[in-house]
Formats: C-alpha cells, sequence, structure tokens
C-alpha cells in the first residue's frame, strides 16, 4: 500500500515537473522561382543543406514553399517534414529532404511570371501555426520584390506573424538596384516595417550562410 | 521651476516673495520639524540599533550552537578513537602479553640450561701429576751393569710414558667434551635473544597504544571540559577537511560531467520523445539520472561497508542483511558500468554517423569517405571511450566518502559563515542607526541655516528685551527651548 502510494506520488511530482512547453523550432522556408530569382535554385539548395539542415534538431519540423504565381495555395508546398525525435531517425528524414532538395534544384520548370511574396507568408504562418512549436521561423529566398498576379489581394493583419521571426536570405540585387542602391534598401525597409507591423517578433537580413547557421543554432 | 514663479515675468521679484514666504513658514514650524527629526532619528536609529542588536544575540546564538555541535562531534569522534585503541590495546595486551609467561618460563629454562651447561663445563679431569718429571727421570737414570735391573728400569720407563700418554688422552677427550657443551650453549643464547627481542616488541607495542590512548584522553578531557583550545583545534581540523573534501567533491562532479557527457547522446536514441523537465530534454535527463544512480549505489556500497555513516539504519541492520544490500548495489555498478561502456561504443558509432551525414549534406560524401581513418586507428578512440566508460562509475562511487567529509565539516564551516554574516550585518545596522541619528541633525542644523535670518532677528529682539527692566526674563525663545538635534549615543 506504501509502494504504491510512493509510486503515485512520484508519478504526480514527475508530471509536475514535465514541461508544457514546446522546446520544438518550426521553420518555412520560402524560394522564390519567378523569373528574376529562378537561376538562383541551386545557391539556394546549397545553402539549406549545408547552412539550415545540419542545425535542425529532433522534433523540429521544415517545410518548403515556393513563391510563385499563386502562393497562397497548398500546391505550393514543395515538402514538409517533422523530424523524428529519435537523432538517428531524424538523420534519416534529413537525407531525404536532401535528396528531395536536390531534385529541387534539378527540375527546370518554368519560371513563375509574378512573385507572390505575401502569399507564401500568409501560407507558411498558416503551416507554423499547426505546428504548435515553441519557436518559429520563416527564411525567404528572394529578391523581395512583389509582383502579384491581377485580381490577387494580399493583406498582412496585425497579430498575424505574432512571435514569428522572419530573415530575409541571399537577397538578390536588380538591375534597377545597382543604379540606386536606394531602391533596394527601400524594398527590405518597406518589408520589414510591413512584418513588424503585423506583429513579427523580429525582421533581419543575412547575407552569409554561416550567419544563418549561427541564428539557427542559436537557442 | 518658473512654474511655482507668482509672476514669471519678474523671477528675481518671484524668487524675493518665494524665499520671504518660506522663511517665515520655516520659522514658524521650527519647533515641530526639529522636534519632528528628533523623533524620527530616535525611532529609525532605535529600530536599526534593535535588530543590530538582534543580529548580534542571534550571531552568538548560532556560534555557541556551532561550538556545541562542534564539540559533541569532535567528542564522538574521540570516543570513536578511543573505542578503537581499547580493542587494539586488548588485543596486543591478550595477544602478546599473554605469552609473555610462557616466553618467561623458556627463558628461565634457557638460563638454567646455560648454568648447567657452564657448571658442566667448569668440571675438568686433574691433569696426571709429575708424570712427565717422573717419566724424565726414570729416562735419565744412569744405565746400569745388570741387564736385570735394567730391564726394571725400562719396564718403568715404557709404563711411564704409557700412563702420561693415557693421563694427556683423557685430558684431551674432557676438554672436547667442554667445548662441545659450551658449543651446545651457543643456540641457547640465540634463543634467548629471540625470546628478549618478542618480550620487547609485545611491550613496546602496548606502550605505543597506551601513549595513543594517553593523547586522546588528553584531548577528549579538553573537548569534555568545552575549552577554547579544543574548539579551535576542531574548528581548523573541520575547516581543513571542508576545503579538501570540496576540492574532491569538485574533481567528482567534473568527472560525472564528463560521464554525462560520455552518455548524452546515445541516450537521446534510446530515451527518443520530445518531452522537456525544466527546459531539459528528457534523454538528458535520464543520463543525468543514469550518472546519479552511480554514485547512490557508490554511496551504499561504502555505506554497508562500513566506510562511511551516512545512513544510520544502513548500520543498524544486521550483517546478513547488509551483506544483500552490498550484493545489490555492487551487482547495480558494475551493471551501470556495463551500460555505460556500451552507451559509450554507441556513442561513437553515432558521432561518426553524425559527421558523415554533415558531409553528405554538405554534398561532399566522396571526400567525406576518403578522409574517414583507417579501421584501426577509428577503434581507438572507440575502445578509450568504453574504457573511460566502465571506470568512471567506479571512480564516482567513491565520492561517498569525501560527500561524507564535506557534508560533516561543511555543517561546521557553513555554520560559522553564517554567524560571520549575521555579525556583519548586526555591525552594519548598528551604523546605519548611528548614520540615521547623525543625518537627523544634519538636517535640523541645515533647517536653521536656511532661516539665519529670522533666527539673527528673534535674538537682536530677545537681547534688547533681556536689557529692558521686566524684559526678557519672561520671553523665552522657543528657539532655544527646542534647540538643536542633538546625537544621543
Amino acid at each position: 500500500m506504501r509502494a504504491r502510494a510512493a509510486a503515485a506520488v512520484g508519478l504526480l511530482l514527475a508530471c509536475a515537473c514535465t514541461d508544457s512547453r514546446s522546446y520544438a523550432h518550426a521553420t518555412c522556408v520560402l524560394v522564390d522561382v519567378s523569373g528574376t530569382y529562378a537561376d538562383q535554385r541551386d545557391q539556394v539548395v546549397r545553402i539549406l543543406r549545408s547552412g539550415l539542415l545540419p542545425t535542425v534538431r529532433p522534433g523540429d519540423s521544415f517545410t518548403i514553399i515556393r513563391i510563385g504565381d499563386k502562393s497562397y495555395d497548398e500546391r505550393a508546398v514543395e515538402a514538409s517534414v517533422t523530424f523524428d525525435s529519435q537523432p538517428s531517425r531524424a538523420n534519416a528524414q534529413k537525407l531525404a529532404l536532401a535528396g528531395k532538395l536536390d531534385r529541387f534544384a534539378q527540375s527546370r520548370a518554368h519560371a513563375a511570371r509574378y512573385t507572390d511574396i505575401s502569399g507564401a507568408l500568409l501560407l507558411a504562418v498558416d503551416h507554423l501555426r499547426e505546428t504548435r512549436a515553441g519557436r518559429k521561423s520563416i527564411v525567404i529566398f528572394s529578391d523581395m520584390k512583389e509582383e502579384l498576379p491581377p485580381g490577387s489581394r494580399r493583406a498582412l493583419g496585425p497579430g498575424e506573424f505574432q512571435g514569428i521571426d522572419v530573415i530575409a536570405m541571399n537577397v538578390k540585387r536588380l538591375a534597377g538596384d545597382n543604379l540606386d542602391p536606394a531602391g533596394y534598401r527601400h524594398r527590405l525597409g518597406e518589408w520589414g516595417s510591413r512584418l513588424t507591423r503585423a506583429g513579427a517578433a523580429s525582421w533581419k537580413v543575412v547575407l552569409e550562410p554561416e550567419e544563418l547557421a549561427q541564428q539557427f543554432a542559436r537557442e | 521651476m518658473r512654474s511655482v514663479y507668482p509672476w514669471p515675468d519678474m523671477p528675481v521679484l518671484s524668487l524675493l516673495v518665494l524665499w520671504l514666504i518660506t522663511q517665515v513658514l520655516l520659522y514658524a514650524a521650527r519647533v515641530p520639524i526639529h522636534r519632528a527629526l528628533r523623533k524620527m532619528g530616535t525611532a529609525v536609529g532605535g529600530g536599526l540599533r534593535m535588530v543590530a542588536r538582534w543580529l548580534r544575540s542571534t550571531a552568538d546564538e548560532l556560534r555557541r550552537r556551532n561550538r556545541e555541535v562542534l564539540l559533541a562531534a569532535g567528542r564522538l569522534e574521540a570516543e570513536a578513537k578511543l573505542e578503537r585503541e581499547f580493542p587494539r590495546l586488548a588485543t596486543t595486551f591478550t595477544a602478546d602479553l599473554k605469552q609473555y609467561p610462557a616466553l618467561h618460563r623458556r627463558l628461565d629454562e634457557s638460563v638454567k640450561r646455560i648454568e648447567e651447561d657452564l657448571k658442566a663445563s667448569s668440571l675438568t679431569p686433574p691433569e696426571a701429576p709429575g708424570w712427565p718429571e717422573a717419566v724424565q727421570a726414570v729416562a735419565n737414570m744412569p744405565k746400569a751393569g745388570d741387564r736385570t735391573v735394567q730391564k726394571v728400569l725400562d719396564e718403568i720407563h715404557r709404563s711411564a710414558l704409557a700412563s702420561e700418554k693415557k693421563a694427556l688422552q683423557e685430558y684431551r677427550e674432557a676438554m672436547a667434551r667442554r667445548h662441545k657443551i659450551l658449543a651446545e650453549s651457543a643456540s641457547l643464547w640465540k634463543v634467548i635473544l629471540g625470546v628478549l627481542a618478542q618480550v620487547n616488541k609485545a611491550v613496546t607495542g602496548a606502550l605505543d597504544a597506551s601513549s595513543r590512548i594517553d593523547g586522546y584522553m588528553e584531548k577528549y578531557e579538553k573537548i569534555r571540559n568545552g575549552e577554547d583550545a579544543a574548539e579551535r583545534l576542531l574548528g581548523a581540523s573541520a575547516l581543513n577537511l571542508f576545503v579538501i573534501s570540496l576540492f574532491v567533491v569538485s574533481v567528482a562532479g567534473f568527472g560525472g560531467l564528463v560521464n554525462f557527457q560520455l552518455i548524452a547522446r546515445p541516450m537521446s536514441e534510446l530515451v527518443p520523445g520530445g518531452g522537456y523537465i525544466f527546459g531539459m530534454p528528457i534523454s538528458m535527463i535520464a543520463a543525468l539520472v543514469i550518472v546519479l544512480m552511480e554514485v547512490v549505489a557508490g554511496i551504499f556500497v561504502m555505506e554497508t561497508l562500513g566506510v562511511t555513516h551516512l545512513f544510520p539504519r544502513l548500520g543498524g541492520l544486521s550483517p546478513s542483511r547488509r551483506r544483500i544490500v552490498f550484493v545489490v548495489a555492487l551487482v547495480g555498478l558494475a551493471l551501470l558500468a556495463a551500460i555505460e561502456a556500451s552507451l559509450a561504443i554507441l556513442r561513437e558509432q553515432l558521432m561518426e554517423a553524425d559527421k558523415a551525414l554533415a558531409l553528405a549534406l554538405a554534398g561532399e560524401a566522396v571526400r567525406g569517405k576518403e578522409t574517414v581513418a583507417a579501421p584501426l586507428l577509428s577503434r581507438i578512440p572507440m575502445l578509450g571511450q568504453a574504457v573511460l566508460g566502465f571506470i568512471l562509475p567506479w571512480i564516482l562511487a567513491m565520492i561517498a566518502v569525501p560527500l561524507e567529509m564535506l557534508v560533516e565539516s561543511g555543517r561546521h564551516v557553513i555554520g560559522r559563515a553564517l554567524a560571520l554574516v549575521i555579525r556583519g550585518g548586526g555591525i552594519l545596522f548598528r551604523l546605519l542607526g548611528h548614520g540615521v541619528r547623525y543625518l537627523m541633525a544634519a538636517v535640523a542644523h541645515v533647517y536653521d541655516i536656511y532661516i539665519i535670518v529670522p533666527l539673527q532677528l528673534e535674538r537682536l529682539v530677545r537681547s534688547h528685551g533681556a536689557e529692558g527692566p521686566a524684559g526678557g526674563a519672561a520671553i523665552r525663545n522657543p528657539a532655544e527651548r527646542t534647540g538643536p538635534v542633538r546625537v544621543q549615543r
């Protein structure tokens, strides 16, 4: 009887001590496949393979979404994986995802005419919310020049990006940016203020892949 | 500031009016304000002094209790030493000195035998009297002409020679017997020397034990009488013990950390799951639990061996039950060590797999394969980790001894440090109390300095009034009545 009581107390204590907080990290990577950025696919896959995937931990989730004509569509999801909590299985999933990324890099589907960044962002938010992860991040590989298809309406509501870190990586400079860098800076600043208004936890532009890896490795 | 000016356009006039108003008001309120300052100084300073007194008495009480605990611990230790020494002394007396009568008898017998041998060797056969002279006299006698006489003389000479030879032979035999007796008695001397050495050893052992007991008794007496010297000695000893045991426990803690690192990665394979406790993954907690279980098993082993006395109930178990606990703890420790060794091997394999994955993700799989070390070399760290994984639990098991020392000495050292901190706090509060009183007095003086003009005017009026006929004896200066705030010591 006493042993049972002790076991019950132990179980209660263990349950009480168990942390209900989620420590998983959900990442959504948005890759621009529009005409101006289509040549960057190899570079993007290289950064994802060597910079991001090694930092992913068991239990984390990883989604890749294409930024194209109409990105607020499930068909824009290139891959979505929630890694197993067992490290060796998670490693196998990483290898499989790396294979998918390679195929994505090699696929020479025709480039999209429009660049629906907001739609991809909203889709990423939906996916991130579904994961219920403790830490949520969006990494955007694009030139950050949005060109919405006719008839599309994209509004980032306040609080939409609550608790989400947004990083713009490998932002390609357009031909006009070379003539007038202010345009490039204005574009990025505009996105930063839009996302911050929408409740994003942070907005950062990263140039080096190592810096991106450090950002993700940091807890 | 300008907002309080009555006429913001005329700051000088405004300031003058404000100054005048404050002079009048503060002069009027001087007495109650001085009284309030004095009361405040007394109340706050007194309160702080009370706190300081309470802290001091608490520190004294703590110190007294520490002293009692220290002396009690010292007394127990001295009693334990005496308890250990008395059986040793009893053993010395029973085992060594018990043989003393037998040794004495052997010594006595040996001495008697030596005496007898000496006596026997002193009994020499008498030398044949005058035989050589008689033979010489017979030999020197002139040859007689008579052949019969001559024959008789020759016969006498021959028999004298034979008698001399026989006597010499007997003498030599007697001497040989004496030498033999003396030679045999030499072994008896050796026996005596051996017996004496044994006696010396037994007596020296007894004397050493008794002198040790004398020392312990002297220390025990000092502790029992609660002498300051004994307290100082015990305090210094406890501090030394605390520092040494803290160092050893810290080293063992680092060993535990290495141990933990060795099994943390493979445990994530064995205990998967996304659960966290206080921000730590459950797999890491499982690894930590294994390390702590090794420590616990070690404590039980040491406890049942009688090396430590952390759990009095374990010490009070019957020998058979203690043996069961000992075997269970030892087997548990061995199992944990074996598990850890296997986990260490698994760790190495997992690390290699992680490295290969990193290379594959970086697109360097082919180059990665080429750079993999030769199999023989790659097994060396694996074997090293396995050996480390097996040995570390046994080393961690030894932590029980310094841990017990740390607990015992820590009680005194921490208590003493706490008493010092409380005493320091008491001094600080006392100083603060004095500071508050002096501060109140200083504020009262500053107050008086600010209203120096009305005060001087009042003095002038008073001095004129005092010169009048019925004057100023009746008018009393309210300022002087209250006076400045004085600091009460």
